[in-house]
């Protein structure tokens, strides 16, 4: 782990935990909400997606991230720097897009992110190239000559990504990126944060839509109640559930008479799914499609999604 | 196929990383400070921006021309060239310069609460009192540059005018750092007073209305508690003033100029009070102080 920050242009890739945080507590109201309980996390450089329903304490932990806000106890720390110790050279080193609307609506975008890289520490000339690269990178490239207020919801999402990007950041804290969009803007914009990983930036994208995690992150953290419900890559995260799905076209139901053992569920669009125990049912189920005479166009094994997990710890807590 | 392909481009340029420097937070302060001149001064932004702050200025500078156009034609009429304005009177004279004041100040902070724009700030190398500095420092700086450009106008054309230049100059050299320090307590005042009240609106006409009714009270305020003014004219009974002239916001700039011109109050309800310099020094700094903590106070959410 580095004693310091990396330099400028250095990423964060080779940094064996991009940020570690030991017990980090947050309270509001005298104590009465908890806005982080104890949260001990280690996330690698990547793209990360944190899932927490509305009020499970993102937004809380993105401001202690960002030294905006000092935690009860504990401590964050950001490639080995401690936030409490230097929030101002920590943030140096950030790049933040808020959920909501942030942009002055009468300049242009080309201003804006220029404007904000110099705050940011860039000279003046530096800024206003990269906030042309940026701008350029996030498809904006003959639009940031415009006023923002005649952006659509998907161009402001985009100007508020680049003006994170703008100052060449170790690190980018998105927080609901894809809110507001449309189907397509969500994919592109999905698109673009997947991209920021292979350019060593690293990630950390604040979400309650799993699917958008799913399909995004390489590593994912859910908080709940500003508690950590499970943490790790996302594959891990997904295991499967020993449940088949198999396809036979248009003869479901001659399937489920042949596999009437095995208790076959026949689904809505005519697939079949049953429960089984290593590969020798997988052997089994092929036998028997075969000996109906049925044609076999797939057989997949059905993992859990993150739905399940975040699901599965919520009832065993609320059980509990 | 990414956003980038669908926007009919050929080729993807990539993401460049920044290889340069990176400036910490007086570089921030600085580039906020000048977004923040830039803002005020209508600069990037609509033929209409600009021209308000510039129209300002030539309102501010026509004492200083009709002064030398006068003393220009009457040159050869009187020993002594005419003064309508002394270069005193000139520093607060212009109400151009607190009307400028009034709507630019809440300008320059208020789209930053409305637009949300406070969390883009201050995730970056920024922190409350960074903010604060830059912004009453903008409007301090121009405030300044559109008291002192007058000034240095009817100084200049009062010495072209004059039968001996080098005379004017060395007779009236006091006024090259009375000016300046005048017209810089003077920026200073207008500009934390404005900001600060500024901090307190969403709407620009709200709080220019906001700053000009608080002036305006405490002059009310201060001529009914202190008394007529007649009291004071030459010939009149001077029964010592009245220390209730303190109250006038509208005046303590005022009142500090003539400290820094003249050693005494020499305008107004405060001159023969006891102890009226002090007092007058006590109601600006506390006015500034007052209005510079009202300001860390509003933007200390930023805790570092």
């Amino acid at each position: 782990m580095p004693s310091r920050w990396p330099p400028v242009g250095e990423r964060l890739r080779d940094v064996a935990a991009l940020l570690e945080t030991e017990h980090l507590t947050k309270t509001y109201a005298g104590g009465s909400v908890r806005a982080l309980d104890g949260l001990d996390l280690a996330l690698e450089p990547g793209v990360t997606g944190l899932v927490g329903a509305n009020g499970a304490g993102k937004s809380t932990f993105f401001r202690i991230l960002l030294g905006l806000t000092h935690p009860d106890s504990g401590t964050a720390r950001i490639g080995g720097v401690d936030v409490a110790g230097d929030p101002v050279g920590v943030r140096s080193r950030l790049g933040y897009m808020p959920e909501h609307d942030c942009l002055p609506t009468d300049q242009t975008a080309a201003d804006v992110v220029a404007t904000l890289g110099e705050i940011a520490g860039l000279p003046s000339r530096a800024a206003r190239q990269r906030a042309s690269d940026v701008l350029d990178l996030v498809g904006l490239d003959e639009a940031r000559f415009r006023p923002i207020e005649g952006f659509s919801t998907g161009m402001r999402q985009r100007t508020k990504l680049a003006q994170a990007l703008v100052a060449d950041p170790a690190l980018v804290l998105l927080d609901e990126p894809t809110a507001g969009l449309d189907p397509q803007g969500r994919h592109e914009m999905l698109d673009l944060v997947r991209r920021l990983g292979t350019f060593g930036i690293s990630v950390i994208m604040a979400t309650h839509l799993l699917d958008d995690v799913q399909t995004t992150c390489d590593h994912v953290v859910m908080i709940d109640a500003g508690r950590l419900v499970a943490s790790g890559h996302t594959e891990s995260l997904l295991h499967t559930t020993g449940v088949v799905r198999v396809d036979v076209g248009l003869h479901g139901a001659a399937l489920v008479t042949a596999l009437a053992d095995r208790h076959p569920t026949l689904l809505t669009d005519g697939t079949v799914e049953l429960a089984v125990d290593g590969d020798d049912d997988l052997d089994a189920i092929v036998a028997a499609v075969a000996d109906a005479g049925l044609p076999l166009h797939g057989l997949t094994s059905q993992r859990s999604s993150l739905d399940d997990v975040f699901l599965a710890d919520h009832q065993q807590r609320t059980a509990g | 196929m990414t956003a980038v392909d669908r926007a009919g481009r050929v080729y993807d340029r990539g993401y460049r990383p920044y290889d340069g420097e990176l400036g910490g937070r007086a570089a921030a302060r600085l580039a906020l400070f000048r977004a923040s001149v830039r803002r005020a001064l209508g600069m990037r932004r609509s033929w209409r921006q600009k021209l308000f702050p510039w129209v300002l200025l030539a309102i501010a500078t026509v004492p200083a021309v009709v002064n030398v156009g006068v003393a220009y034609l009457t040159r050869d009429q009187f020993e002594d060239a005419i003064e309508i304005i002394t270069y005193r009177e000139y520093v607060g004279v212009s109400t151009a310069l607190l009307v400028f004041v009034g709507l630019t100040a809440p300008d320059v902070i208020c789209p930053d609460r409305r637009h949300r724009m406070l969390p883009l700030l201050f995730s970056r190398p920024l922190t409350g009192a960074d903010y604060v500095v830059a912004k009453v420092g903008a409007i301090a700086a121009i405030v300044f540059a559109f008291g002192f450009l007058p000034q240095v106008l009817l100084f200049v054309g009062q010495m072209l005018v004059s039968d001996a230049a080098i005379d004017y100059l060395t007779d009236n050299a006091e006024v090259l750092w009375q000016v300046p320090v005048a017209v810089a307590l003077l920026a200073l005042y207008y500009a934390s007073l404005a900001v600060a009240i500024a901090s307190f609106a969403t709407r620009r006409i709200v709080a220019a209305a906001a700053l000009l009714i608080l002036l305006l009270v405490t002059s009310i305020t201060a001529g009914i508690l202190a008394g007529p003014e007649e009291r004071h004219l030459p010939g009149a009974i001077d029964d010592g003033g009245s220390a209730w002239a303190a109250v006038n916001l509208l005046a303590a700039p005022l009142h500090v100029r003539d400290l820094v011109f003249e050693g005494e109050i020499v305008d107004g309800r405060l001159v023969g009070v006891a102890g009226g310099p002090a007092i007058a020094l006590a109601v600006y700094l506390t006015v500034v102080g007052a209005s510079l903590g009202t300001l860390l106070w509003r933007y200390r959410w930023v805790e570092a």
